[in-house]
């Protein structure tokens, strides 16, 4: 006991020792910080942004005084503006370029900006909690397209057409937004969602692999015809992944894959399975326009008459089917990715191809992160020969394949809360990072996590931008032309497209295709299964919330009359 | 009641104030749900039993089930085992204590003391397919088919149940050791004269004395697995599938992810009634033993 006492008394004097120790030493380096640091504020910043690099620093600086900045209101001055985001940090992807512009937003307004981070899983049930409850703790939601059939349904987000010609907001160009981007960032006849980021998925390979005379001839001679380069439909794809999984194409020595998928739950592996699926199952409307929304044409998601899930029709079944098979051509372990590793995966040169949202893209100029740079090859989602006409109730066999591009992910944007303190200081912010020369900038520097969708970020004929813009932002200049080209296609070259599911229960809907998904890719179900227990799980959801209801706001959401 | 006395309450008031707030309220308010048809933010509606039925029929509701009986049965075994076999080997009456003892009680319970999302995060880098610990050490034993801990569903739960049991089986250690430390050395002695054994004396001396201490191990680690939800949201979102989705994981979902609080607060209810059936059982049965 005597030998206890001595003991934790020496302890407690030893730990005391190290603590006053330690304060010293640390009033110690305050000292020297506070005389030969510059001032905090200035602490890191490069010509005012928290900059990696003076060059950086330079274009921002230069988007920044091409902006239009409005004239903030002297009102705004010490008032606070609290931003939701998902969680990605101080330079991560979407809510990096809060972190990035917050110094100079407060200059200008001399506000505050309070930027929460919030993990993906846990997004939805934050912001939807303080919205259902009135707690208005976040004036401005950097929210996923998809939350909007909630957000109508229960009255939560401000339009913001009134702010468009107030004298003390910046201007931001709409016209310029891809028209199928733009819809999203509205609802009805309002616009509600400020420009921001522009998701779509696209395939991506390596063009070094697939290009080279060498493999082509390898190809050849085990399949017996010519390897397809143009990648054009889903069936090349996988007889292209099969070919190279397993080979070492890329020299390391160990044998590489094929493909690299994501379909981990609780990730975004069903945007995944909606872009691919989309050409099996929407069939474009065979009179004026091709866009036409019937029954039969242009429907993914329910039968827009009766709110029937199709989401089991033949056609996903198909779809599912070839999922699977592109399972086989990659790494064993695929199906426990986040996305990050399946991207991670194509971008350290193990995977010949992946199809993904822009994010591929940009990274993919990232040396840090990527090996393959000037080796990027990209294309819109290919298509299939053999798509399901859900009216003839049969696949159908055509000469040139159904092509349909999407709109999948998230187009993360803001959106004003209905709870917001000061709604005008929230769109002057939301209006100046929509403003040209900002979302430029946050789209052709790739570690923004923001996409490309308007006509500055295109290049000619479609728009305006110039390949030194993305050569200065990083990019290899070719792999500029091949990605930004890609995305190009996807919203202007194809007949027609698919969109996002906006009604409310949306994220309810995806939970539990997600699921079924998984388990239909890691063999625990059949596809046809997976999909019909899918099918079964809409239903009652659909029911739960009101057939009546959703029926009206689905069709509200597809264009359907 | 005079002043002094009244002065009491003023001390167990506020106690009284926070459970009746905190753990009555929403007890009686969660009953109330169970009874409605209620997504928050939608109008309510009261169908009785529904939503109880309707669990009934949910196929979802037995899948989270079975998971769950399959943790709770497979963790709480290895956990009181493991437990046991360590605090047998840490107990040794008669003899000496062993040296360090106190240094190896702190050693094993350390894993006790973290939070299970961070060992659910841990337990993602450890099995993890391609650069985890496990596979890295298999790999390097020559084995070429490396075990696809994520994207099978019975390897998935196995990672699961190792990263519990790592971090329950001190608990169970702790309590079985003081339980064999509270047991008089002069029993060992007289059992020391009839046999040298000491798989006897383990069977009819140890074994029936610290029961009484393994029943209530056993009861408060299935209390805790039926509630896991932690470990597997970390590791593996409950999947694949839904290989590794626990029966709070499901209630979670419910009612916090997809808002449809009366259900969940219905699932939640059916857990507690399941929990209250297996501790009455086990009670009784602990009471018919020792009467």
């Amino acid at each position: 006991m005597k030998k206890l006492t001595i003991f934790m008394l020496v302890f407690v004097f030893i730990l005391t020792g190290v603590a006053v120790y330690a304060s010293k030493g640390e009033k110690a380096k305050e000292g020297a910080v506070e005389e030969k640091a510059p001032p905090k504020e200035e602490a890191g910043l490069i010509m005012g942004f928290p900059a990696a690099n003076e060059q950086e620093a330079k274009l921002a600086h230069a988007a920044f005084e091409a902006a239009d900045n409005g004239n903030p209101d002297p009102a705004w001055k010490g008032k606070k503006l609290t931003i939701a985001v998902y969680s990605a940090g101080q330079r991560g992807a979407i809510s990096g370029p809060l972190y990035f512009w917050r110094n100079k937003f407060e200059e200008l307004t001399g506000a505050t900006l309070d930027i929460v981070e919030i993990p993906f899983a846990e997004l939805r049930e934050k912001i939807f909690t303080d919205l259902m409850t009135g707690a208005g703790r976040y004036d401005m939601l950097i929210n996923c397209s998809n939350f909007y059939g909630d957000y109508i349904l229960n009255d939560w987000i401000l339009p913001i057409d009134d702010y468009f010609d107030d004298p003390r907001m910046p201007e931001w160009d709409r016209d310029s937004i891809s028209p199928a981007v733009a819809a999203l960032y509205k609802w009805g006849d309002h616009w509600y969602g400020g420009n921001n980021d522009h998701d779509a998925q696209v395939l991506y390979y390596r063009k070094d692999i697939i290009e080279s005379a060498e493999w082509q001839a390898k190809f050849k001679q085990e399949m017996g015809h010519d390897m397809p380069v143009d990648l054009e439909t889903w069936e090349d794809v996988v007889e292209v992944c099969e070919f190279f999984h397993g080979k070492d194409w890329n020299g390391d020595g160990d044998s590489d894959n094929g493909i690299s998928l994501h379909l981990k739950v609780g990730g975004q592996g069903y945007f995944h399975f909606m872009a691919m699926s989309a050409p099996y199952v929407v069939i474009p409307y065979p009179g004026d326009p091709p866009t036409k929304v019937t029954r039969y044409h242009n429907v993914y998601w329910f039968d827009p008459e009766t709110m029937e899930p199709l989401i089991n029709s033949p056609g996903h079944v198909r779809a599912l089917e070839i999922l699977l098979k592109l399972s086989k051509a990659g790494s064993t372990a695929m199906w426990g990715w986040s996305l990050g590793e399946a991207w991670a995966d194509f971008l350290s040169g193990n995977a010949v191809m992946c199809f993904s949202w822009g994010d591929v893209g940009s990274l993919s100029q990232l040396p840090d992160q990527s090996v393959i740079q000037g080796k990027l090859g990209a294309r819109g989602i290919p298509g299939t020969k053999t798509p399901y006409d859900m009216q003839k109730k049969r696949f159908l066999n055509l000469d040139e394949p159904n092509m349909v591009s999407n709109q999948a992910g998230c187009s993360w944007h803001p959106v004003i809360s209905k709870y917001a303190d000061n709604p005008d200081l929230a769109y002057y912010f939301m209006a100046w990072q929509s403003t040209p020369p900002i979302n430029h900038w946050n789209v052709y520097m790739g570690w923004t996590g923001v996409d490309p969708g308007t006509t500055y970020d295109w290049f000619p004929p479609y728009g305006n931008a110039k390949e030194e813009e993305y050569v200065a932002g990083g990019y290899d200049a070719e792999d500029a032309r091949n990605f930004i080209g890609s995305y190009q296609d996807n919203f202007y070259n194809y007949p027609i497209f698919q969109n996002y599911l906006r009604i409310p229960g949306t994220p309810e809907l995806q939970e539990i295709w997600d699921v079924h998904l998984s388990e239909a890719v890691t063999g625990q179900l059949g596809p046809q299964e997976a999909l019909d227990r899918t099918a079964k799980d809409w239903g009652r959801i659909i029911d739960d919330y009101g057939r009546d209801t959703l029926l009206k706001l689905y069709q509200e959401s597809i264009g359907y009359k | 009641m005079n002043k002094k006395e009244r002065i009491k309450f003023l001390f167990v008031g506020p106690g009284i104030l926070w459970v009746l707030a905190f753990t009555i309220f929403p007890l009686l308010f969660s009953l109330r749900l169970s009874f409605f048809h209620a997504r928050l933010g939608r109008p309510q509606e009261f169908i009785w039993l529904g939503n109880f039925g309707r669990a009934f029929a949910d196929y979802r509701f037995w899948s989270v089930l079975w998971v769950t009986i399959f943790f709770v049965i497979v963790n709480v075994a290895l956990t009181v085992l493991i437990g046991l076999v360590l605090a047998l080997l840490v107990s040794r009456p008669l003899r000496k204590p062993l040296k360090g003892q106190r240094a190896i009680r702190a050693f094993f319970t350390m894993p006790l003391f973290t939070a299970p999302i961070a060992l659910g995060y841990l337990g993602l880098t450890i099995f993890h397919e391609e650069i985890g610990a496990v596979n890295t050490v298999i790999k390097a034993l020559g084995f070429v088919n490396l075990p696809a801990w994520f994207s099978d569903p019975w390897l998935a739960r196995f990672a699961i149940s190792i990263v519990d049991v790592w971090q329950w089986t001190p608990f169970c250690f702790l309590v079985i050791l003081a339980g064999l430390q509270s047991l008089p050395d002069e029993i060992y002695e007289s059992a020391a004269l009839d046999t040298s054994s000491g798989w006897d004396v383990f069977r009819h001396l140890t074994l029936p004395l610290i029961g009484p201490v393994l029943f209530t191990v056993t009861i408060l680690r299935m209390v805790e697995t039926f509630k896991l939800l932690e470990i597997p949201f970390s590791m593996t979102s409950g999947g694949p599938g839904m290989a590794t989705q626990t029966y709070s994981y499901y209630i979670y979902l419910t009612g916090l992810r997809n808002f449809n609080t009366g259900y969940a607060s219905a699932l939640a209810y059916i857990l507690l009634a399941i929990m209250l059936i297996i501790s009455i059982f086990f009670f009784k049965r602990l009471r018919q033993i020792y009467e």
